[in-house]
């Protein structure tokens, strides 16, 4: 696998994000994740992972950063091409209604998961959101069926029409 | 980059393979011959290594074919005492063989089945009577398959079945070895149901195309009549064979398939002209209307209607048919150059038995196909068989349709690796079970198709041909 696809934690709080990477090590033989503690360091790491071919699958994005808040990241990132492909997910506390509106209506956010979240509950929507994602892109569906929601892409292999030889 | 290296070095491979024939003279084979030794050769190799796609393979050989092999090409414009050469025509014309329409309304049909969930909802129905034993539902989850993937591509209804046992798996014990049974049964079943009908799978096509060029025509009806009762053998054995190497723990199995038919104007239309095509197609023997030309009520129905849109012809397997064209397209050569002939009159073929040739066929097939794709394992072999057969150096009892046949029903019966066909890679990505499960009953069940096949081609299909 060349091309990966990646998993990008935008977190300030130590302790929140190492929470955040254990809960999703089960995704990361498939799906590097890779971090950042401010929206510069994340299109950083962006470009980072763009620049060597790769597509960054999933963003959760923490709203309260030093700097420009995530809200506004995820609005940003949805105006390149290369990330507006991206799940975007927020995982907040203090976001309020309105920065929460903005971010439904501005940054196509994807899902939304309240602090404190259960690693069920996060499970659960990486899953979802990364499976969409892999269907969305046309990526090699059968490389993704253990990881992924398996039931799902098997329905997109049967609508896509695979053939035999 | 090592990926890279590879491709690099079987390309290198054919293309070196196709210029030594035109330096190294071949005492016995004509300089057509020669011409058609290296195409062969780098579709051989093309084909085995796939430096590139195995459909873009078949696009160079006809390419070659018409440049160097057709009187409109550049080597031969006149006929000599040696080779009458084709005209360009009838290479380029094997993307409208029969086989290949007939291919086509397969395909429309399948398409439009998806589109409107008959293939689920039909799936839904023919389930029920199988009530919620794990011995039962396996059955019927075969049978079903078999069923579906006669008419629609194997894999295409793999993947459909998978939506159907992923929710069954994820809900049985880690350690019911049940789990594995399931997701070999369907692959299993899809790889052999492909047999049964002209259009199940390609092989089937290759088989029917080159019969065609040596002017035998075999109507969908005949080819049932002689594969079906193999595929329902063959099925129960793969049952058995399953339940015994995986015997279920559970002594009930959830089943609970929801959905309705849906009953717009133009799915009650796409169940009409399923039925009625396939009802034409099978009773061919009644009417005589041949299935390639039956083929074409379901494209212009559907297209008329618009239930077969502009980006839905776009989105059609194109690229089976061209595979399956280019095969075709081989053969006409390796025969018109007298290649075929050439190769098979430099064994001494008297010494062998007609049953000797039919295992030694089956088992090439087999042993080819469980590496690579059973269309280029059938149409790699189906040339030296057709002139085996009409060369008449093979003796007595060696009948051109029964090798043929041997050849496009051992090709469906390779299944031991995850490579071996689409429907198994979809398997294993499961995560279900390991290559050695799948590596165990996949040998079981190619030993017994050998065994089923030598009979049937001992027996059977002689009673029906004569």
């Amino acid at each position: 696998m060349d091309h990966k696809v990646y998993i990008l934690v935008v977190e300030d709080e130590l302790e929140v994000m190492d929470a955040l990477v254990k809960d999703l090590e089960k995704f990361e033989p498939f799906f590097p994740i890779e971090t950042a503690n401010t929206a510069k360091e994340a299109k950083e790491v962006i470009d980072y992972v763009l620049d060597h071919g790769h597509t960054i699958g999933l963003i959760l994005c923490d709203h309260v950063l030093p700097g420009k808040n995530g809200v506004d990241l995820l609005i940003e990132l949805q105006s390149d091409p290369h990330t507006s492909i991206s799940k975007k997910v927020l995982v907040t506390g203090q976001a309020g209604q309105d920065d929460t509106i903005l971010a439904i209506n501005k940054a196509d956010l994807d899902h939304y998961i309240s602090k404190p979240w259960t690693e069920e509950e996060l499970e659960m929507v990486v899953r979802d959101e990364l499976t969409d994602f892999i269907i969305e892109q046309g990526k090699d569906l059968l490389s993704y069926m253990q990881i992924l929601d398996a039931e799902k892409l098997s329905e997109a292999m049967r609508k896509k029409k695979m053939t035999d030889h | 980059m090592k990926a890279l290296s590879r491709q690099t070095i079987a390309i290198l491979l054919g293309v070196l393979g196709f210029i030594i024939p035109f330096f190294v003279h071949i005492p016995g084979l004509s300089e057509a011959g020669h011409v058609a030794l290296s195409i062969f050769i780098i579709a051989a190799v093309f084909w085995m290594l796939e430096p590139v796609p195995i459909y873009a393979t078949s696009i160079l050989v006809i390419l070659l074919q018409v440049f160097f092999l057709s009187k409109q090409g550049i080597l031969f414009p006149e006929n000599s005492a040696t080779y009458i050469p084709n005209s360009y025509t009838d290479f380029i014309g094997t993307l409208a063989n029969p086989i290949i329409i007939l291919f086509l309304g397969g395909f429309v049909l399948a398409d439009a089945a998806v589109k409107f969930d008959l293939d689920k909802n039909l799936t839904r129905i023919l389930l029920k009577p199988f009530g919620s034993s794990p011995k039962f539902i396996i059955l019927g989850l075969m049978l079903v398959t078999g069923l579906l993937s006669a008419f629609m591509s194997n894999t295409a209804t793999t993947a459909m079945m998978m939506t159907v046992i992923l929710p069954i798996i994820a809900k049985t014990d880690l350690d019911d070895p049940m789990r594995i049974g399931l997701a070999l049964s369907i692959p299993f079943a899809a790889n052999i149901g492909g047999i049964a009908t002209p259009i199940g799978t390609p092989p089937n096509a290759v088989v029917i195309g080159a019969l065609s060029t040596q002017g035998i025509d075999i109507a969908f009806t005949e080819w049932m009549v002689l594969a079906v009762p193999l595929v329902l053998i063959i099925l129960g054995f793969s049952w058995i064979l399953l339940l015994l190497l995986f015997k279920p723990k559970t002594g009930l199995v959830p089943m609970d398939l929801k959905g309705s038919f849906q009953k717009s104007g133009s799915a009650l239309f796409v169940y009409v002209v399923f039925a009625a095509t396939v009802l034409l197609w099978i009773t061919e023997s009644l009417h005589g209307v041949g299935s390639s030309i039956v083929a074409l009520i379901p494209v212009a129905a559907l297209s008329l209607t618009g239930i077969l849109n502009k980006d839905d012809i776009r989105q059609l397997p194109w690229e089976v048919l061209w595979l399956v064209a280019g095969g075709i397209s081989l053969g006409i050569s390796m025969e018109s150059t007298g290649l075929a002939e050439w190769i098979i009159t430099s064994i001494e073929w008297s010494a062998f038995s007609a049953l000797f040739m039919i295992i030694a066929f089956s088992l090439v097939a087999i042993i080819m196909s469980n590496f690579l794709s059973n269309t280029v394992s059938a149409t790699l072999l189906i040339p030296l068989a057709v002139s085996l057969a009409t060369s008449g150096v093979a003796g007595e009892g060696f009948s051109l349709i029964l090798i043929s046949l041997v050849i496009g029903v051992s090709a469906s019966l390779a299944m031991m690796l995850p490579i071996s066909t689409p429907p198994n890679a979809i398997a294993m990505s499961t995560g279900s079970l390991k290559t050695k499960h799948m590596t165990r009953a996949g040998f079981a069940i190619g030993i017994f198709g050998l065994l089923i096949v030598t009979l049937y081609a001992l027996f059977y299909w002689p009673l029906i041909l004569n």
